[in-house]
């Protein structure tokens, strides 16, 4: 069971009855609490499934310690703090055939967090796109 | 040869702006949202007191050629599953019969959402100005097509393949008489329709997807999953995989209008209104199918809301806009109170008024009671000892002659509906947050559950002028109206709702009801 602060099941998650309750009710859970963090839901899928265990799993989680990846039956859940990122150059040397990010979105699930394409990355990010960073056009040819 | 003026403006502007060479989409893209057009004199059919900026991105950058292909695969993956090996495993006879009934309310309910999103952002597409925007909606308007199809599709699918057709089909034809209808179009028509345009995509966009489509067909497919049903994970999650993009449609939105005076005068109330509209709805209703509509349960329902719409919503996307002046919604301790008990004080009501629903529940059982109290302490000393008690009379057989609506009478525990929500509400017997306030206005009393709605009403009380059940069917026999509203199956006689999923027990037809002579009253007047 993982111990990480960004897992399924973390902290006021992990409580049952009574002591769930205190902790929701508390006062100071009644507004909301900005969070740095970003949730990904990735559909299962032949494709996919080679991301979250090649990519996801490996490379990026030595980048990001926080990433958590859980199965959730039909879908993959993810979590981390900052951002997640998917380079669909890298995915398609991996699967051995044209892979383009739009390819990726047929699995992409559902986001929280500023979720964004750029060429062939997909990014999600905590950061404001359009706000506080300036959404990228492709560069020109 | 002269060529006309259009055609030299045309050649003109490629001059300066060259077609791209290659053919790689966002490319396309960014050549494509170069072209605008002049709005100073654009008339907009759907105002808005927000002015919207001229230069909003939109996040994907998609073209219609590649949205196409990507939308092609989506359907070819799904039906594919569906027609092949899902009817091959026999997959729809699988699913657990409570599951089964749980699945006619949450697919048809979202059909009318689907739809009226298809309006909603057509509608955006018009109030927009800028041109990454406005395809950014445009898009979505297609989605929201698709998306209409696709549950239409499952309940076609769960009738055909599956147990009990009845309320998978047609479920719409009850719509009259089921008092969850009326509450369900308050958030996924009027909510997403009527109003102010940027109001609407709060609404739909910010609130409606960005927080609640994340339990309602994310989480969703967990329950589904655990209680034998694998056609709704390959449906729904190929639907979320368009609402992302409607999740960055609702965020552009509201950039768009960040730099606008009027958001700091009215965004967190358009905010607040928006977030309790949505959650007075799918807070009960979600937990009520997820909790009571389930075999097997995969977490308390409070403990999915508190991770989707608290922790991660309300953190990730409403806490990191604070700084722009977004605020905490004030609604926010009554709606954690009713993720917390809501859904079990609709229950009792729902299953009071179980006749005039379009799909069959089940009492908890004495496991499930456990459940219950371990997750909800409280729970079993004022639902439990209830539900005992309409057992122990006999509520699921059609001999006995008791509906368990005739207890909340024998109590004196009367039931309203909240105007503005719709949804039915008892004040005496709720652990919710729902209190009894009665306004009169021209002579007719209106009951409201909540101050939040009731100030809704305040400011436009036209707007809120639906006829609940109490008021529709006054002084009229409870078999006759469940006629009258097509709630019986295909013989004629049999309702469509039963008080059990059990494929030994008796099922009650309207000799049943009309042998209790139910009538219908309007407790307002009785105040």
């Amino acid at each position: 069971m993982s111990t990480s602060a960004n897992s399924y099941n973390a902290g006021i998650m992990a409580k049952t009855g009574k002591d769930f309750a205190d902790e929701y009710f508390a006062e100071k859970n009644q507004v909301v609490h900005e969070s740095d963090t970003v949730v990904l839901v990735l559909k299962k899928s032949d494709e996919l499934n080679t991301v979250v265990e090649e990519i996801l799993l490996g490379s990026h989680k030595e980048q990001n310690p926080t990433l958590v990846v859980e199965d959730r039956a039909g879908f993959w859940w993810l979590k981390a703090n900052g951002k997640i990122e998917i380079d669909c150059t890298e995915v398609s040397e991996l699967l051995g055939k044209s892979y383009s990010v739009y390819d990726l979105l047929v699995d992409v699930s559902s986001t929280i967090g500023r979720a964004y394409t750029l060429g062939e990355t997909f990014t999600i990010t905590s950061e404001l796109m359009g706000l506080d960073v300036k959404l990228q056009d492709v560069a020109r040819a | 040869m002269a060529i006309s003026s259009a055609t030299k403006a045309a050649t003109d502007a490629l001059a300066v702006n060259r077609a791209p060479v290659s053919v790689g989409a966002q490319e396309v893209h960014r050549w494509l949202q170069s072209f605008t057009w002049d709005f100073d004199k654009n008339r907009t059919k759907y105002s808005t007191k927000y002015k919207m900026a001229n230069d909003t991105k939109e996040q994907f950058k998609l073209i219609a050629k590649e949205y196409a292909r990507m939308e092609s695969v989506k359907d070819e993956r799904q039906f594919g599953s569906l027609q092949d090996v899902l009817t091959r495993v026999d997959a729809a006879n699988r699913v657990h019969p409570k599951w089964n009934e749980s699945m006619k309310v949450i697919s048809n309910f979202l059909e009318v959402g689907e739809y009226n999103a298809i309006a909603a952002t057509g509608m955006l597409w018009d109030s927009a100005t800028a041109p990454e925007q406005k395809n950014g909606y445009l898009g979505q308007v297609l989605d929201e097509i698709r998306h209409t199809n696709q549950c239409g599709y499952i309940n076609y699918y769960f009738a055909k393949q599956g147990q009990d057709a009845a309320g998978h089909n047609d479920a719409r034809r009850t719509r009259a008489i089921g008092p969850l209808w009326k509450g369900m179009k308050r958030v996924f028509s009027d909510g997403f329709i009527s109003g102010d345009a940027v109001e609407c995509s709060i609404n739909l966009q910010l609130v409606g997807e960005a927080c609640f489509t994340n339990p309602l067909i994310v989480a969703v497919t967990e329950w589904a999953s655990a209680n034998g049903d694998e056609m709704t994970p390959t449906v729904f999650l190929s639907i979320e995989t368009d609402e992302l993009r409607h999740m960055a449609n609702g965020y552009q939105t509201v950039v768009s209008i960040a730099n606008d005076e009027a958001a700091s005068k009215y965004l967190n109330t358009d905010l607040n209104n928006a977030f309790w509209t949505q959650q007075k709805y799918f807070t009960p209703v979600l937990g009520m199918m997820f909790e009571y509509g389930s075999h097997f349960k995969v977490e308390p329902w409070v403990k999915t809301w508190n991770r989707w719409v608290y922790e991660d919503w309300g953190g990730i996307w409403i806490g990191r806009l604070g700084k722009y002046g977004v605020e905490s919604p004030a609604s926010l301790r009554d709606a954690k109170k009713d993720a917390y008990w809501a859904h079990h004080d609709l229950f009792l009501i729902a299953y009071a008024l179980w006749p005039t629903g379009f799909f069959r529940l089940t009492l908890p059982t004495a496991e499930e009671a456990e459940w219950y109290e371990a997750n909800y302490p409280g729970w079993y000393d004022m639902y439990g000892v209830v539900y005992e008690e309409w057992r122990a009379r006999g509520c699921e057989d059609p001999n006995s002659g008791f509906l368990p609506i005739q207890w909340f009478i024998e109590n004196n525990h009367p039931v309203y509906i909240d105007r503005v929500s719709q949804v039915p509400f008892c004040p005496s017997y709720s652990k919710g947050a729902s209190t009894l306030r009665v306004l009169e206005l021209n002579g007719k009393k209106h009951s409201f559950s909540d101050q939040w709605g009731e100030r809704m009403w305040l400011s436009e009380p036209e707007r809120y002028e639906c006829q609940n059940i109490f008021e529709q069917y006054e002084g009229r026999e409870l078999s006759e109206v469940i006629a009258e509203g097509h709630g019986v199956r295909s013989d004629g006689k049999t309702l469509i709702a039963q008080p059990h999923t059990s494929k030994d027990g008796k099922l009650w037809t309207l000799d049943d009801i009309k042998k209790i002579g139910c009538v219908f009253a309007d407790p307002l007047k009785a105040l």
